[in-house]
């Protein structure tokens, strides 16, 4: 079925629906042109869908991010909404699998009328939604998800990542960890799009510190034994193990190298941690360096009370602290219905505008140095955190210890601007829900 | 060369023996009632989730004592469990297979949810004796203790089985009973308490199981899913029913995914379904199977 088809299919069925429905008011979509709700005697709700894994190699993760995201829908709705409107939010469950994604970004724009899309952690996920989105116009904040492609060759007008990309934890690592450890590295990395791209970044930052990759071991998806792989690892004797691996695979891998006690006979990179990954592990379990992009402990103001309102509205939560992915959830949610509001309007290329080159303060994002929306890669820019395990914890669950922070200019994946390609604005469907 | 290549070769036998170990409860079960359990994997993880319950339940005994009760305590009670599920199964006997495979599917999805609900979706980790955790130097590389007590313990449990069914004479009537029910039945003994006892025995395995990986792949409410295509996957290379046909394919598996995983790391997970297209292609019934009457 062509576009034009498709659309008038689609009208002819929300006619349908309408008159079946007794409805004075029926839906036009999709959004290949402008149209405005009839006025009722109360506006309809603003319905955001929430594209977020709940099963899955990042299931433990996307469970954060949809709670940071709710927590800042929470934060308007008791203001009274956005432009005078209830946010609705819609959850469904992308499996961690990019086939749900698109198919769950589809119907949540086309079925629930989704004004806006939020949420990724697996970027062949995150990347199969933004194709959805652009196609309609629909602005998709991928939250989580780190593979540089998401801001370089698969960025779209549509699109805004939200995370620190695997460039961005190279560069503020590499260049310590060799004049700390040595210059003889092994990667370990994720088989997939996200780990080959964040590796390709790693071993160029390497290499121009002086460092040589002498192997790069790739670890299929899904892999639980990494026995071999440690063995390996033992035979090389490299100075430094990087690791590219995320989800339930580092979890795995985690355990298998505590128990060899390996990560005390080498120095262990892993390019990001995300919180829910390690959470509850014990500080035994989290060796060698990592980036994140924020901590529950971090000496800035702000960050007590964010604390304390994520405890006060998520109690009993089997995570009592929240994290890096938490705070890309909120943060995201929030920036985007303020775009909204100072649009004055839900109208997607307005608030696109008003996203892009956006300044946010250090202050406003509990961090150590102003962020920014990079306009032409749609990626925010943003303060990355070198961290280690804490083997003096002031409590439970302060198992981070911050080592340094790197400024976003000196972090900044330059490859990006070069490898993305936005598309027009004239090129992007229109629509305003 | 050899001195590096014989450490993986090892790895890999030992990766296979717990293989075969994952295995052992779904052939079982595969080979005696001619169901394909598709639960296996979320039993497999339900055990390691019981472990977790009950290793916090003793809290306060000494821990090497409380692991051992728990080892023993924990796939009982998922056996337990494991026949609420063979009661459910009855109406499906003596009909399309599918709907055998339906019902357990549907059961691996409530378990899943159940784990999740009860324990949330969060990894957890079970808490090991200092005797069997840390690591030991071998030349001069490191090996962890606990996977050569995870290797002594499925070969322990592999041995111990197949006496069971060789030697003992509820083994032989199991054997029976899978050859020719009717007969079984025909000779005064309840084949119904019979197939209840089978697949208690077959979810305890998988609890087992779940119970010695949960150090190495660690615990959450999928886990089951790393364990059943595996499983699935060695009793059909072995040949359906045939007791060391599983344990020799676990031990295959082991060694082709520990080699690749040295040698060609992008094919280590990819390795044991090529091995097993190799195996079917030129000996569809498997390596250890029955010849059948459509082989003549």
């Amino acid at each position: 079925m062509n576009d034009d088809n498709k659309v008038a299919s689609q009208k002819r069925r929300s006619l349908m629906q309408a008159i079946a429905a007794g409805s004075a008011t029926s839906f036009f979509g999709p959004w290949a042109v402008n149209h405005a709700w009839a006025q009722t005697a109360q506006k309809k709700p603003l319905v955001i869908g929430l594209t977020m894994d709940a099963s899955g190699q990042y299931g433990a993760s996307g469970v954060e991010e949809r709670l940071g995201a709710m927590m800042a829908i929470k934060e308007f709705n008791d203001k009274g909404g956005v432009l005078g409107r209830r946010i609705e939010a819609l959850h469904m469950d992308t499996e961690t699998t990019p086939a749900t994604g698109s198919r769950v970004a589809e119907r949540l724009i086309t079925r629930n009328e989704a004004a806006f899309l939020i949420g990724a952690l697996h970027s062949g996920v995150a990347n199969a939604i933004s194709q959805v989105a652009q196609k309609y116009g629909c602005i998709f904040l991928n939250t989580n998800s780190s593979s540089p492609t998401e801001a370089g060759k698969d960025c779209h007008r549509t699109k805004f990542v939200w995370d620190g990309n695997g460039t961005n934890f190279a560069h503020a690592i590499v260049k310590n960890a060799i004049a700390v450890n040595g210059k003889n590295w092994v990667m370990l990395t994720n088989d997939y799009v996200w780990g080959h791209n964040t590796a390709k970044s790693m071993r160029q930052i390497v290499e121009a510190n002086g460092g040589k990759i002498i192997e790069e071991l790739m670890v299929p998806q899904n892999t639980r034994d990494f026995s071999s792989y440690l063995l390996k690892v033992q035979q090389l004797k490299p100075n430094v193990v990087a690791t590219a691996v995320g989800g339930d695979d580092i979890k795995a891998l985690r355990q298998q190298v505590v128990q060899l006690k390996l990560n005390q006979s080498a120095a262990w990179v892993n390019n990001q941690q995300d919180w829910p990954d390690v959470y509850g592990l014990g500080p035994e379990s989290i060796f060698g360096v990592f980036g994140t992009t924020w901590y529950y402990r971090l000496d800035l103001p702000g960050v007590k009370e964010f604390v304390a309102a994520y405890q006060k509205q998520y109690p009993g939560m089997a995570i009592r602290n929240p994290g890096n992915v938490y705070h890309n959830g909120y943060m995201a949610t929030r920036e985007l219905l303020r775009c909204v509001e100072e649009a004055g309007t839900t109208n997607n290329i307005a608030v696109i505008k008003k996203l892009e080159g956006r300044k946010m303060s250090a202050l406003d994002r509990m961090q150590h140095h102003d962020a920014w929306i990079d306009p032409v890669t749609h990626q925010v820019q943003q303060t990355i955190y070198m961290a280690t395990y804490n083997s003096k914890p002031a409590e439970k669950d302060d198992i981070f210890t911050i080592l340094t922070q790197a400024d976003p200019k000196d972090v900044q994946d330059k490859d990006a601007a070069g490898a993305c390609k936005l598309e027009s604005y004239e090129a992007t469907p229109t629509y305003e829900v | 060369m050899l001195a590096n290549f014989l450490p993986h070769v090892l790895n890999g036998l030992s990766l296979g023996l717990l293989f075969a170990l994952i295995a052992l409860g779904f052939m079982l079960i595969v080979g005696v009632m001619e169901v394909i359990n598709l639960a296996h994997g979320s039993l497999f993880a339900l055990g390691a989730y019981v472990a977790l319950f009950l290793m916090g339940f003793f809290d306060g005994i000494p821990i090497g004592i409380r692991y051992a009760l728990v080892l023993a305590l924990a796939p009982f009670l998922v056996g337990l469990f494991g026949m609420l599920i063979e009661l459910c199964m009855r109406r499906t006997y003596g009909k399309d297979p599918l709907y055998g495979l339906l019902l357990t599917f549907g059961a691996a999805l409530v378990i899943e949810e159940l784990i999740r609900v009860v324990w949330g979706s969060r990894e957890q980790q079970l808490k090991l004796p200092e005797a069997i955790s840390g690591a030991v130097l071998i030349g001069d590389l490191i090996y962890a203790k606990y996977r050569f007590f995870a290797c002594a313990l499925a070969s322990g449990l592999i041995v111990m089985l197949w006496l069971f069914i060789e030697k003992t004479r509820y083994g032989a009537i199991i054997k029976a009973g899978a050859h020719d029910s009717e007969m079984v039945r025909a000779l005064g003994y309840n084949l119904s308490r019979l197939r209840l006892g089978v697949f208690a025995l077959g979810t305890a395995l998988a609890a087992i199981a779940g119970i010695v990986m949960a150090p190495i792949w660690g615990i959450r409410p999928h886990v089951g899913v790393d364990a059943v295509v595996p499983a699935f996957l060695i009793i059909v290379l072995g040949g359906v029913g045939s007791f060391w046909g599983a344990v020799v394919a676990g031990l295959m598996v082991g060694l082709v995914v520990g080699l690749t995983g040295a040698y060609a790391s992008e094919w280590s997970l990819l390795s044991m379904y090529l091995l097993f297209i190799l195996v079917v292609t030129f000996r569809a019934r498997g390596l250890f199977g029955r010849k059948s009457a459509l082989d003549n």
